[in-house]
């Protein structure tokens, strides 16, 4: 097999940004201003930032993708193609959209479109209709493995194409959250805080645990699993063979809010899944390996397969948060890094070191930097242990940034 | 008086406020987030004094703020 697959990681902030590109990422995603999925999130980037991150992407030969994919009202049109503009004259490859107002604008200022999942395009003629405006579509979560195949299998046949005059390109969502609902339908959030899940404002009241009360006669029904409504995460490293023989030409990686460790490790992941398929090197032992790395970084515990391998009920989460079998914990900052010997120093400013500590570093322009504390000097002698605020220096293999912040890996007592 | 003190940096833009009390708030064509009509910028907020017959719409635009960045003042 020698298809080869674009692996799309999600960049919600500069770290996620070079960790996705320094994991091999093909292309990124990410929101400005409020009219994305994510307006809610603390460090949204602004119109300032998309030239600089479409600059940094370029120059990593990365594609960029700007999320423009909430429902919009009249009164958002003048931002919509202030956004759209931007985007046009900055060189974003492509805007993500669902909204008939934004995918109009773009395509009259001659601005690619790919068509997001809020759209939740389930069939062959919706395809056909978005072709009009869309070189690519993100398919609904909700879609079995045999629809998608059948989807990818009548856009050939039917020779549908973009504006581009390419046959549509079909990208899924692999890896990450689930909505209780189907994506872009949840009025929940807005129905009990007036915060539009399809405004970027969702307040995830789904993930919390709740009861069951008879109102007649006060009686509490007995709930085996109190999380109800909160999905496991979507996890397809197990079949993404055989997502790429069904058509499959981008692997949408879901968490624009989630951390850089996240994005690091997800993308490595599925980057070398996607590159053992195409030289057939896809083995169980491997798939065995990625499911213990994707369990090291956020989840909320995964559903193997989604929807994607059938339409039983979906797996709920059983807990609150995150089932990470792991943890970063702040110990301290860079100060300096000795490029010639790849030294870094740091200053533990919130906690302490030992030797053997496997290690974290994070930084806006460093992205996500791994190790292990081989050998340490601690306030200018070599120590075993190095106590809160003292200066430290170790061997770290990647360049690392004054202000990045170091963090030690540990395993999570109750998972 | 009566104040509203507006945490503007978070807003979403999702027009509430200007459907509770249109004359004091307004969507900016700048950059499609709130404008508190008429306030005076404190450091990272915008404080505006109203009368008290303009409390109970804006205390109904700060209960429907999706972000909660409305505060009334009696």
């Amino acid at each position: 097999m020698t298809k080869t697959v674009e692996i799309m990681a999600p960049a919600g902030s500069y770290e996620s940004l070079h960790a996705a590109i320094n994991a091999g990422a093909d292309s990124v995603y990410f929101g400005i201003e409020q009219l994305n999925m994510r307006a809610r999130a603390a460090n949204n980037f602004t119109t300032e930032d998309l030239k600089k991150i479409v600059a940094i992407c370029k120059k990593n030969n990365v594609k960029t993708y700007l999320t423009l994919n909430t429902i919009m009202y009249d009164h958002d049109l003048t931002l919509m193609k202030k956004i759209c503009d931007t985007a046009k004259n900055s060189g974003v490859s492509a805007v993500i959209c669902s909204d008939i107002a934004a995918m109009s604008y773009a395509k009259s200022i001659g601005l690619e479109i790919h068509l997001s999942t809020q759209a939740n395009i389930s069939n062959i003629e919706a395809v056909k209709f978005y072709a009009q405006f869309a070189d690519v579509v993100v398919l609904a979560r909700e879609l079995t493995l045999q629809q998608i195949k059948t989807i990818v299998k009548e856009i050939k046949e039917k020779k549908i194409c973009g504006p581009k005059g390419k046959l549509i390109g079909i990208e899924v969502f692999v890896h990450g959250a689930l909505c209780v609902a189907v994506s872009g339908k949840c009025y929940m959030s807005l129905g009990t805080y007036n915060a539009s899940a399809n405004r970027g404002a969702c307040l995830q009241n789904c993930r919390r645990s709740y009861k069951v009360i008879d109102e007649e006669t006060g009686d509490e029904l007995l709930v085996d699993n109190k999380y109800i409504m909160s999905p496991k995460d979507l996890c397809t490293i197990g079949f993404v063979d055989k997502l790429i023989e069904a058509g499959v030409n981008v692997f949408k990686i879901e968490g624009r809010g989630r951390a850089p460790e996240y994005v690091d490790t997800v993308v490595r992941c599925y980057k070398g899944a996607a590159e053992a398929v195409s030289n057939g090197k896809y083995s169980k032992e491997k798939i065995d390996h990625w499911i213990t790395q994707l369990e090291k970084v956020f989840n909320r515990g995964f559903w193997h397969g989604g929807y994607y391998l059938g339409k039983k009920l979906g797996e709920w989460s059983g807990e609150y948060g995150s089932q990470a079998t792991t943890e970063k914990i702040f110990v301290g900052v860079v100060q300096n890094y000795f490029k010639k010997n790849k030294v870094g120093q740091f200053l533990l400013e919130a906690g302490s070191l030992q030797e053997g500590n496997t290690i974290l570093i994070t930084g806006p322009t460093t992205g996500v930097v791994n190790g292990k504390i081989e050998k340490m000097i601690v306030n200018d002698e070599k120590s075993e242990v190095a106590e809160k605020n003292s200066v430290v220096t170790f061997k770290v293999d990647k360049q690392v940034r004054p202000n990045d912040k170091l963090f030690v890996i540990k395993e999570k007592k109750s998972a | 008086m009566p104040k509203i003190v507006h945490y503007r940096n978070k807003c979403i833009g999702c027009n509430s406020c200007v459907e509770h009390s249109p004359n004091n708030w307004k969507i900016s064509s700048n950059d499609g987030k709130s404008d508190l009509i008429g306030s005076v910028k404190k450091k990272d907020t915008f404080v505006k004094k109203i009368r008290e017959d303009e409390i109970v719409e804006n205390e109904l635009a700060a209960r429907d703020c999706p972000v909660k960045i409305i505060h009334i003042f009696k």
